[in-house]
């Protein structure tokens, strides 16, 4: 019996080969906000899975528009990008919603619900995905541990401190396992004793698998890194 | 319930001006009704009064009644005689009843009121009737109410589609006022809507909530309306009683069945109002 078959060029061998084998892929990505000056310009970037990337340049440099781009706060103007291997120009809303559940997002401004105690805001994303509440308990009781939070539990984000806010969202962003962890100026609002921790939680977070992404303009931190670095300045890859 | 306690104030103004959008619509209905059943009302009965040639005595006035309770339906009300006609005169002019005593004899005729219930055989009755008593030497004249309230009851039907459509526009005007008082309760918790969205919650898992706290405030509006136009309703009905010529209107409420379909009306607004307003958290 003949048999239709398409062989791949060794090129589309290669490309397919990179894209399953990339957790992030941005190509050629341009983002305007319909300003003269762009957000972001022919962005190409390619992030494996279980890389520790930081991403870096001045303020207005671009690097909160690409996460955002990452976790599909945002749509790009032109160009592909792709996490997980789905394309976030043509997914639907109820596969975004599955999709960031696999993305963890740690802000800056730590975004906690502040009516919400620790537990009940750590518990969101299982609450949401619809885990039972004995396997909510057990999932929440176990990341609160793991971040020193356990009597923190019944308090309220504005009876915190900032690095005990913080890390009440990195508990968030983590206690579903996710593929992607981004944080967006993760120590921005804290001091040097405090950002140190934090750094050693995400490299924590980092050597358990999970691909980390860190939007940062403190030169502190990538002094004496090993880890990947992409700058950018005016909205393009330096 | 956990999202209308934490936001308790907010709530509270959304389902003040709720009800003061639903109260203007509601007060419109009530007034509605009321015109609707004062027509309906007048409809069924006919005031006929027949008019004496002279002071008639006892027994001219049996043989007439007796004549008149062939017909069916007929009730007499009253007779009233010169004199008192005079009075009565007198009693209207008030002040001005000086203008009477000029008067070498009294003008008015006796006259004796009956009432004609008009389900019984429609329209015919009134004109057989009169034509009847018409024949009686004794009579002069015999007025009823029936042309008078059928001009009125024209009028009635075009202040009818007149307020139809002036109620369809204060529905639409009460649905933008509800439809943005719940879209500045959903703005105060857009930051609340960002991080939901963030951890991956579905449009419909955030979209819920809000649409059935739309619908609770929806509901307590109406409720807090109605109530505020009870309390009018009582105090009107007992300082206010308004006569119109021998007609009088007895103000009613609104009927149970009424109560409970507005009732069900604001929380369907509040749905729609919730849902339209939803709408521009979720482009993305």
């Amino acid at each position: 019996m003949k048999q239709s078959s398409r062989c791949f060029s060794g090129d589309e061998r290669s490309t397919l080969i990179s894209i399953f084998f990339k957790m992030i892929k941005l190509f050629q990505v341009y983002k305007n906000f319909g300003s003269k000056n762009p957000a972001l310009l022919d962005i190409n970037l390619a992030v494996k899975k279980g890389e520790f990337v930081f991403i870096t340049g001045p303020s207005g440099a671009g690097k909160t528009t690409l996460l955002k781009i990452i976790f599909c706060a945002e749509r790009p103007t032109s160009g592909n990008a792709l996490v997980d291997g789905r394309n976030l120009n043509r997914i639907k809303d109820r596969d975004l919603s599955l999709l960031r559940r696999r993305i963890g997002v740690v802000f800056q401004d730590f975004k906690l619900l502040p009516r919400r105690n620790v537990f009940e805001n750590v518990a969101l994303t299982l609450e949401i995905i619809g885990f039972p509440l004995s396997m909510i308990r057990k999932k929440v009781h176990q990341t609160l541990r793991y971040l020193s939070l356990t009597n923190k539990e019944g308090y309220y984000p504005p009876q915190l401190s900032g690095g005990e806010q913080q890390r009440v969202a990195i508990a968030r962003a983590i206690v579903n396992n996710p593929l992607i962890l981004l944080a967006d100026e993760p120590t921005g609002n804290l001091d040097p004793d405090l950002t140190m921790e934090i750094m050693a939680l995400l490299k924590e977070i980092h050597i358990r698998g999970t691909t980390v992404l860190v939007a940062t303009h403190s030169k502190e931190l990538l002094k004496d890194t090993t880890r990947r670095i992409v700058t950018l300045n005016k909205g393009r890859i330096v | 319930m956990a999202n209308i306690r934490e936001n308790r104030l907010v709530h509270l103004i959304g389902i003040g001006t709720m009800s003061i959008a639903f109260l203007i619509f509601y007060a419109f209905i009530l007034i509605f009704v009321n015109i609707n059943h004062w027509t309906e009302k007048q409809g069924k009965t006919l005031t006929m009064s027949i008019y004496f040639k002279e002071e008639p005595d006892a027994a001219v006035i049996e043989n007439i009644k007796k004549e008149l309770f062939l017909f069916p339906g007929v009730t007499v009300k009253q007779f009233v005689s010169k004199d008192d006609a005079m009075k009565s005169l007198r009693r209207k002019l008030g002040e001005k009843a000086g203008l009477l005593d000029g008067l070498k004899q009294n003008p008015l005729p006796a006259s004796l009121e009956i009432t004609l219930s008009r389900d019984k055989e429609g329209d015919s009755l009134p004109h057989r009737l009169k034509t009847r008593l018409e024949e009686i030497t004794v009579v002069d004249e015999v007025h009823y109410t029936q042309e008078w309230i059928k001009r009125f009851q024209v009028i009635m039907e075009a202040i009818k589609i007149v307020g139809m459509i002036f109620g369809g526009l204060l529905f639409l005007a009460a649905l933008f006022i509800i439809t943005n008082t719940i879209k500045l309760t959903i703005y105060s918790r857009k930051e609340e809507i960002e991080i939901l969205k963030l951890v991956g919650a579905t449009n419909r898992f955030v979209k819920i909530p809000f649409m059935i706290e739309g619908s609770i405030q929806g509901l307590l509006g109406g409720a807090v309306a109605l109530f505020i136009l009870f309390l009018a309703y009582i105090i009107a009905i007992t300082r206010i009683h308004i006569s119109i010529g021998f007609a009088s209107l007895n103000i009613v409420f609104l009927s149970p069945q009424i109560i409970l379909f507005l009732l069900l009306m604001s929380v369907i607004i509040g749905f729609i109002a919730s849902t339209i307003s939803l709408g521009r958290f979720f482009r993305l």
